[in-house]
């Protein structure tokens, strides 16, 4: 019950904001799902993020208090899938496991 | 034959070393360089390492001579050091583990330098001073864990160093503790400093406020030298960490010191230090600014030790942090 209370009022008078990244494969959508979830927004910061992989597509939801956090986490997401992006291009394509 | 490659770029360094079975082969380096008078921020930093991170990748498998495939495991630094710049490091070697197929493990960097040390002199089971930068603990191995019987109480000796060096304008090419050490070659007037040991700790925010606030109006009058001032910082600040390493050492009968870190390197630091050694009959062991200085072949060392004694990390897992103390590392490789 706690759990379903606490994400109404998440969702509840909060900025909200998605972003969708398309891949060449699943595979390599998966490879940056892992290298870009360990390290969680900081706490008590107002915000929240989720990312899911679906087929080929790397897809991300934000929900926050205010736009000056939004923008903060957002700014730097990008950066990181940037480098994680070049660090595939660079050094892939993933060996087959 | 086990091959790791090592990341590391806790701080203005950014390094990536391949360690083959204790051979080094292979440890490009950059350092951030920030003006004179500046230091280096946490998002400035980052963007170094970013421009930077996959060229050094680049070399130091090439210098290696070794493809991907080669290698058995990707150690990165989980900690401790600056937010920004160690994400940017931990992305990418997560993101090769994953390509390449290969575990991945976070190293604390403090243990790092110390895996180093043993590793390049030899010592089997020194006392050892760590200082750096961001850290000053003196520390010694106990059932499985490196414990820090002291440490600095507020700012790390380096950043005591580093901070003068602003307050002054000394270059920060190639360190500002490099050109401090050569300064001080050159004073001949001994500045009374406050000198704080306490018990095994030491303080260096009271030394260097004070030696702020005296700086600029010891200078401007003609009352001593810059160089003056880089002498007596460093008889100073060097004089508290060999009182409390030679404490340890009484305390764990120990007969061996090994110093590591980036201040490690100031030969300075060393002869004061050997000194110490010599009148109890004790061996002294430093490494030079090659392995001393952050660099990518100590992660994979430490690294390198961790997984031949069954250790990895779980992608899952391999959050970075920005605080993590060396005593909390399980040291599984040692007896």
């Amino acid at each position: 019950m706690a759990a379903v209370e606490a994400e109404t009022n998440h969702e509840r008078g909060k900025l909200g904001f998605s972003l969708d990244v398309p891949f060449p494969s699943s595979l390599e959508a998966s490879i940056a799902l892992r290298s870009l979830s360990p390290d969680k927004e900081p706490r008590r910061g107002g915000i929240s993020k989720q990312l899911s992989v679906s087929g080929s597509t790397l897809s991300v939801r934000w929900s926050a208090d205010e736009a000056r956090i939004l923008r903060v986490s957002v700014n730097s997401f990008l950066v990181h899938l940037s480098l994680v992006i070049e660090t595939m291009d660079m050094f892939g394509p993933a060996v087959s496991q | 034959m086990t091959v790791v490659i090592g990341f590391e770029g806790s701080a203005n360094k950014i390094g990536i070393g391949i360690i083959r079975d204790g051979e080094v082969l292979s440890n490009p380096r950059r350092t951030y360089i920030t003006p004179p008078g500046q230091g280096f921020m946490p998002s400035d930093t980052a963007r170094h390492h970013r421009a930077v991170i996959l060229t050094v990748l680049k070399e130091a498998l090439e210098q290696a001579g070794l493809k991907p495939a080669d290698i058995d495991c990707v150690a990165y630094t989980k900690g401790p050091g600056m937010g920004a710049p160690l994400v940017t490091v931990a992305l990418v070697a997560r993101t090769v583990a994953q390509l390449w197929g290969k575990p991945l493990l976070g190293v604390n960097h403090c243990i790092g330098h110390i895996e180093m040390g043993r590793l390049i002199t030899q010592a089997n089971n020194p006392t050892v001073l760590y200082v750096s930068g961001g850290n000053t603990q003196v520390i010694a191995y106990s059932e499985r864990r490196y414990r820090i019987f002291g440490e600095t109480i507020d700012i790390a000796v380096g950043n005591c160093l580093d901070r003068f060096a602003r307050v002054i304008k000394i270059s920060n090419d190639p360190s500002p503790g490099y050109n401090i050490e050569q300064m001080a070659k050159k004073g001949s007037q001994y500045v009374e400093l406050p000198y704080t040991v306490k018990g095994m700790d030491v303080s260096f925010s009271g030394i260097l406020s004070y030696i702020e606030e005296v700086a600029h109006k010891m200078l401007s009058s003609g009352q001593c030298a810059a160089e003056d001032l880089c002498f007596s910082l460093q008889e100073t600040l060097f004089s508290m960490l060999v009182e409390i390493t030679e404490r340890a050492m009484a305390h764990c009968g120990s007969q061996e010191v090994l110093i590591v870190g980036g201040v490690g390197c100031n030969l300075r630091l060393q002869e004061m230090m050997g000194v110490m050694c010599k009148e109890r009959g004790a061996k002294l062991f430093a490494t030079d600014e090659r392995f001393c200085i952050d660099n990518g072949a100590m992660i994979a060392q430490a690294g390198w030790e961790m997984f031949r004694s069954g250790q990895v990390t779980e992608l899952e897992d391999s959050w970075i942090t920005q605080r993590y103390r060396t005593d909390e590392v399980e040291v599984t490789w040692r007896d």
